[in-house]
């Protein structure tokens, strides 16, 4: 999973935001890959919609479990840093009642809900339409999570729209090609 | 065994510059982090020229350190929010090192004063007697925190030079404005600047109240607000106004800067209080920064433990209408 290597780099560069503060880097860190796998897991559907013929399109499909099930990983990192290094553990019914806090539990109970049934017994446990239509929460998580991210700092962070924009725009366009009525079929047999 | 005796002449171990500040990526880069002026003016070798007088400063005894443990000069000096250059805590390290000038440097005092003025700084250090160092701790409205050993005078003395009028009721202090240098003034990261804070006169008048100079015996760094800066440690870090250039007297409470962004999460007084949350999150304890990936949290105490000084101040009101 190389997204994990990646929050190693300015740890061994002594950057000094990190070394302040490791506890508070590795949580923001492993949320923001948290957030940045979830929108790649759902921008996979549209991009196979828009480009049916693109090979890359269809072999990155292939791969959204894995991505999805990894957006989970990096959400259980997350939570843990917020329990062991944030005030998250003792204080938690009380954060429970701030918006940003909740937003997060929210998006992370869909995910793991998602992760728990994200192998194949459970497809075949729960019948096509009911699994599908559980694992369409994924959109509710994406939206809990960029909220989430939103409300992190101080001031609004630009990341989140780096994140979730492009997913919006692909989503956009997908409804848009649906919306259009069908090219008509290419039939090989008709004479010329 | 050979028992080492070290010499009279030897400083401890813990006095030497630590690696990281001096194998800093150049020497420019390591002169400019302890304060010097910035390249091009001439500076005698082996002196650092102060941008103002008076260090290394006497200790105040009133304020040592204690049982506190000092943060790192390493850490106090490059985790910093100064969002005039930068929003990320490692930016102001850098960009306020790449030529901004903070000396000379002149103060305006103003408003309902009997004795207004435009001081230069080194002046104005001189007609305050001095400087003198105190070991304070220091809370980040964000829920971290520091220990610091600052170099300055009281601010009491400063509004007792002004002498206020009856009217006044405030201090109102504006920080600089210099887009040039600093990248966050300009265009799509404004916040509305300059900086503004403010203190009612009699929090002004407490002892706690101090303008900083320094830190750790030495000019204070650009990142940490050159040349000089207010430190409340009482209350949120954000409070202490840095790299001031205008005080007034005034008898309306200033609308403080993070106040104006966000009205429900800061407030005017911003005093540390464990049991008044932010909306966001729990202020019921801190991380120490530099107290590594292992360290705990620590409770955060009631006035960031300066009860004693200041709780007076503050009798009879409603504590959530000081956050």
């Amino acid at each position: 999973m190389l997204p994990g290597l990646w929050p190693a780099w300015p740890l061994l560069r002594q950057d000094p935001t990190v070394l302040a503060d490791p506890g508070k880097y590795l949580l923001h860190h492993s949320g923001f890959v948290a957030c940045v796998l979830l929108a790649t897991v759902l921008a996979l559907t549209p991009l196979r919609i828009l480009f049916p013929h693109s090979r890359v399109a269809l072999a990155l499909n292939r791969h959204r479990r894995t991505i999805g099930v990894s957006a989970f990983a990096y959400a259980v990192i997350h939570l843990t840093f917020q329990f062991l290094h944030e005030s998250g553990w003792p204080t938690f019914f009380v954060d429970m009642r701030k918006p940003f806090l909740l937003s997060g539990m929210g998006a992370f109970i869909i995910l793991a809900a998602l992760a728990a049934t994200s192998f194949n017994a459970a497809v075949r446990w729960l019948g096509g339409r009911r699994w599908k239509n559980l694992h369409r929460l994924a959109y509710v998580a994406a939206g809990l999570a960029a909220y989430h991210q939103a409300a992190a700092r101080k001031l609004f962070p630009v990341q989140v729209l780096w994140i979730f924009v492009p997913l919006a725009a692909l989503e956009v366009a997908r409804m848009i090609k649906k919306a259009l009525p069908a090219p008509p079929l290419h039939d090989s047999r008709r004479g010329s | 065994m050979r028992i080492h005796v070290p010499k009279e002449w030897a400083l401890p171990q813990s006095a030497a510059t630590s690696e990281a500040d001096y194998t800093r990526s150049s020497r420019r880069e390591f002169l400019k982090a302890m304060g010097v002026a910035a390249a091009g003016t001439a500076f005698l070798p082996s002196t650092v020229r102060a941008a103002t007088s008076g260090f290394p400063a006497p200790d105040n005894p009133d304020y040592p350190a204690g049982a506190l443990k000092i943060t790192p000069f390493s850490l106090v000096s490059s985790y910093n929010n100064f969002y005039e250059f930068g929003l990320d805590k490692g930016d102001p390290v850098v960009e306020a090192n790449k030529g901004w000038k903070t000396e000379p440097w002149t103060v305006e005092i103003a408003g309902m004063v009997a004795n207004p003025g435009k001081w230069d700084v080194e002046d104005l250090v001189k007609k305050m007697g001095g400087i003198e160092q105190r070991v304070y701790r220091h809370r980040c409205v964000e829920a971290w925190s520091m220990v610091i050993p600052w170099d300055g005078f009281p601010l009491a003395k400063l509004v007792d030079m002004a002498a206020p009028t009856a009217q006044a009721k405030y201090l109102r202090f504006t920080s600089f404005m210099d887009p040039k240098s600093a990248s966050g003034q300009r265009g799509a990261d404004d916040m509305g600047w300059p900086y503004v804070e403010g203190l009612h006169i009699n929090e002004a008048r407490n002892e706690l109240a101090m303008i900083a100079t320094g830190i750790f015996g030495k000019p204070i760094p650009n990142q940490n607000g050159a040349p000089l800066r207010l430190v409340t440690p009482w209350k949120y870090g954000f409070k202490g106004i840095k790299s001031i250039v205008r005080i007034e007297f005034t008898d309306q409470r200033p609308l403080n800067t993070w106040q104006r962004l966000a009205p429900n999460e800061y407030g005017f007084f911003a005093n540390v209080n464990p049991a008044v949350d932010h909306p966001r999150w729990s202020q019921a304890s801190e991380r120490v920064i530099g107290g590594g990936f292992f360290s705990g949290r620590q409770p955060t105490l009631l006035y960031n433990g300066y009860e004693k000084q200041v709780a007076e101040l503050y009798k009879g009101i409603d504590p959530h209408r000081l956050y």
